[in-house]
């Protein structure tokens, strides 16, 4: 069968999504303002959808924590609130969000409300109703993988749907080693894209100094497109990504010649060079 | 003391070993005063059933109000006898009387005989009571008694000033009260609610679905008494009396006054749900009442106007959010409030502390302020423009901004917009060239230029407890070289640092507390973290302990 014409073949996608979770037909778009990675999500993230968002190695929940708060805030660019659920296992095992941490990734305390619940299975349910509300742009939720089986995942997708809300499900602590055993993009679920955020390392500012916050993505899983990996970095300012270059590691000081790398001395002679010329 | 005891002639207060040497086969028990209390509130619990102004006349007496409640019952003698046939029911014996003042009550139940005194003989009612009645101290009975003067009615008459002389002016005083020429008020033991709805069936119900039902009758008809005096509710209880003596009281708080039956039913049944088996019915309820505690103005609201309506467009424009998106968010934290307790659903708010830990509180969403729903730009704390929802006389937090100098150390301008024109670049401060003291990157400078340079100075996440590490650095101040964490080795690729973070003296009373100098360092992998070590290299703290307090984005 041909297609004759991209109308016919919107229509028939169209028809194809209305029978099928998870993938609505015109929702919102997120778009992370990086073309190649618009492209791979056919226009950016389909808000009335869940998306699962996870560490590439175990210890590092805090490159998948800000990239999910550099979504967030991008999605309430304009408008609305943001929900974070919490359990408190989760709290304690990964830490709190922190407020003045939140700032600087671009998205004001105003807008988020943070939910604690003991148990994970209350997250489900909370993440649930919150996501039914249509006055919420963006749900997050932290639970393990275990909890967020297929059944699980199907109600949230079905509620972010209907609620036509973004929603986010981090796993705090999860993959690591035993998901190149296991991969990651075959534990089921229904979220329409999967994550695994790693942070670059060696971002640099042009001063030398720790660089903005820059993240290796790597779409493992994408049901509107292709997968692949992207490094971005996290502008707050802009609330922006924008694609970072590969740069040398700097060779790590340990002859005190650190100092240097702080900024204390450089700036007054960069200044000086730029007004020069 | 029971029945028998007392028909043997035992008395309250009799010495234990005169009781003895009476009737040596006596059993004895401890008083167990815990447990007494215990029961004195569940039946002042009951009690309010027939009113709601129940007040404890400690240790072992209760003072009901019962103005205006006496009808309900078919009349005070038929209340009375009601009170007194179901506390016998549950075997507790109790001598009740009714009378004008609260000092009369108390004689008359305790040594009159004459339990109903009809209004306005209070003074005959008193007159043969012993002087104790008036609730006196027993020094002062003891006095009295010297004189002569036992009963109420020998001092009834006498003139007054000599009395208050004599005995303090607390006789005069309890004497007034029980006469009523002086006011005497209950101080019940629970807030007296602005509005009471209730049911009552002959037979108890005990079924969820029921009470729920029932709730949300009761929620109707306290909508249109709400809606006649334009008032919303913002918290909310019922109370189950079930059949055997047990109450049990639900409530549920709100963040905006709420009016409609609908929703206040559903943030019941959301209550319900959690409580589940810790509300057990028993034989069942007969008696559901549902009270607003805490009310609040509120205006009636026209709603709905269709989705593109001029006023919703209105709305928008003027950055105020849409009314039904806040009224359906305020709706959504009253449930998961009620569901999982209102301390848990919370809003960050920044507080005016530069210890990291304390910089920021979680205040429960309903009590932080609410911002609009739609915003174009950064707004930043007092600065913004008020909501328009902010309820009038609650609590605000103090907010300080991070762009308006800390107390210590440099605390980045990275959260302002340059929106002022660009000054001229400045020199970093002296603090930062001396590298100590906040010495990262100089904030002032980066004002109003392009900001492509900074990363973040305070992590996503941050430990509640922070989680001790073994550290290579370079002694006394320098950047950790590798850490282990969690049983990791990282070895350290970049990093900034010290900042230099003291305690708040003046509230640190004992100087237990250790100035601690913080590191943003990135591993090798890339992990970004803030280490900090507790302590400076000198004779307090000869080997000062490294601590990894959070995770950078």
């Amino acid at each position: 069968m041909s297609v004759e014409s991209p109308e016919t073949l919107h229509a028939l996608r169209r028809s194809v999504a209305a029978l099928t979770v998870g993938v609505p037909g015109d929702s919102r778009l997120v778009s992370f303002g990086v073309d190649s990675l618009d492209q791979a999500l056919a226009g950016g993230l389909a808000c009335a959808a869940l998306h699962e968002i996870g560490p590439a190695v175990p210890l590092q929940s805090g490159a998948a924590t800000g990239f999910t708060m550099a979504l967030i805030a991008r999605t309430l660019r304009e408008r609305g609130q943001a929900v974070w659920i919490q359990p408190d296992f989760t709290v304690t095992e990964a830490g709190a969000l922190y407020g003045p941490g939140l700032d600087l990734m671009g998205l004001s305390t105003e807008r988020l409300v943070i939910l604690r619940v003991p148990r994970p299975r209350d997250a489900l349910w909370a993440m649930e109703e919150a996501l039914k509300c249509r006055a919420v742009s963006v749900v997050v939720a932290e639970f393990s993988r275990e909890e967020a089986d297929l059944t699980a995942t199907r109600r949230l997708a079905l509620a972010a749907r209907a609620g036509g809300g973004l929603g986010l499900i981090l796993h705090p602590n999860v993959y690591g080693s035993r998901l190149r055993s296991q991969p990651f993009c075959r534990h089921p679920s229904t979220a329409m894209t999967r994550w695994e955020v790693a942070s670059a390392c060696g971002a640099r500012d042009r001063f030398g100094g720790l660089g903005p916050p820059t993240f290796v993505l790597s779409l493992v899983k994408n049901r509107r497109g292709r997968a692949g990996q992207w490094r971005l970095s996290w502008d707050h300012h802009e609330r922006a990504f924008t694609t970072s270059l590969s740069l040398p590691v700097a060779p790590a000081t340990r002859d005190g010649s650190y100092r240097k790398a702080l900024l204390r001395d450089e700036p007054p002679r960069t200044q000086r060079r730029i007004r020069a010329g | 003391m029971d029945d028998a005891a007392q028909s043997l002639g035992l008395r309250p207060g009799m010495p234990l070993a005169d009781a003895r040497a009476m009737y040596p086969t006596l059993a004895i028990a401890e008083s167990d005063e815990e447990a007494d209390r215990h029961l004195i509130n569940a039946v002042a619990d009951w009690c309010d059933r027939y009113t709601p102004l129940v007040g404890l006349a400690a240790p072992d007496g209760l003072m009901l109000d019962i103005t205006g409640c006496a009808h309900l019952f078919g009349g005070e003698a038929a209340m009375w006898r009601d009170i007194l046939v179901r506390l016998a029911d549950q075997g507790l014996h109790a001598r009740a009387a009714i009378a004008d003042t609260v000092g009369c009550a108390f004689a008359v139940a305790r040594f009159g005989d004459t339990f109903l005194v009809p209004p306005g003989s209070a003074r005959h009612a008193l007159a043969p009571l012993p002087m104790a009645a008036l609730r006196l101290a027993p020094e002062i009975v003891e006095a009295l008694a010297g004189l002569g003067l036992k009963r109420i009615d020998d001092i009834i008459d006498l003139p007054r000033a000599p009395l208050a002389a004599r005995f303090g002016e607390i006789l005069v005083r309890r004497l007034d009260q029980a006469l009523g020429r002086e006011d005497e008020p209950i101080t019940p033991r629970l807030p007296v609610p602005s509005y009471v709805a209730e049911q009552s069936f002959p037979d108890p119900i005990g079924r969820e679905r029921d009470v729920l039902g029932t709730i949300a009758r009761l929620a109707a008809r306290l909508e249109a008494a709400m809606e006649r005096r334009q008032d919303g509710a913002r918290f909310l209880q019922a109370a189950l009396f079930r059949t055997d003596n047990k109450v049990y009281r639900i409530e549920v708080g709100t963040g905006a006054p709420v009016r409609n039956a609908a929703l206040i039913a559903r943030l019941f049944a959301d209550r319900l749900a959690v409580i589940g088996e810790a509300c057990d019915p028993g034989f069942g309820f007969d008696i559901v009442r549902l009270t607003v505690l805490v009310t609040e103005h509120s205006d009636p609201m026209q709603r709905g106007l269709g989705q593109k309506g001029g006023m919703r467009d209105e709305f928008l424009q003027d950055g105020f959010g849409c009314l039904d998106d806040e009224v359906a968010f305020s709706h959504l934290i009253d449930r998961l409030g009620a569901r999982f307790g209102p301390r848990r659903i919370t809003r960050l708010v920044e507080q005016d502390t530069h210890i990291p830990e304390f910089a920021v509180t979680a205040l429960p969403a309903h009590s932080a302020r609410t911002p609009p729903l739609t915003h174009n730009h950064r707004i930043w704390l007092g600065a913004s423009s008020p909501s328009p929802r902010l309820p009038s006389g609650r609590l605000r937090p103090s907010l300080t901004g991070y762009g308006e100098g800390r107390g210590e150390g440099a605390f980045p301008q990275a959260l302002t917009r340059g929106e002022a024109p660009s000054p001229a670049p400045t020199l970093p401060s002296p603090a930062c060239r001396e590298g100590k003291g906040g010495g990262d990157l100089s904030p002032q400078s980066g004002r109003g230029e392009k900001q492509d340079s900074l990363s973040p100075t305070r992590p996503v996440r941050l430990f509640g407890w922070p989680e001790p590490v073994e550290v290579i650095a370079e002694v006394p101040d320098g950047p950790p070289a590798r850490f282990r964490w969690r049983h990791v080795l990282h070895e350290v690729a970049a990093a900034e640092g010290p900042e230099r973070i003291a305690m708040e003296w003046w509230h640190d009373t004992d100087g237990q507390k250790l100035t601690r100098d913080y590191f943003r360092v990135e591993s090798r992998e890339g992990l970004r973290a803030w280490l900090y070590r507790e302590g400076l290299y000198d004779d307090a703290t000869p080997a000062p302990r490294w601590f990894l307090h959070g995770l950078f984005g």
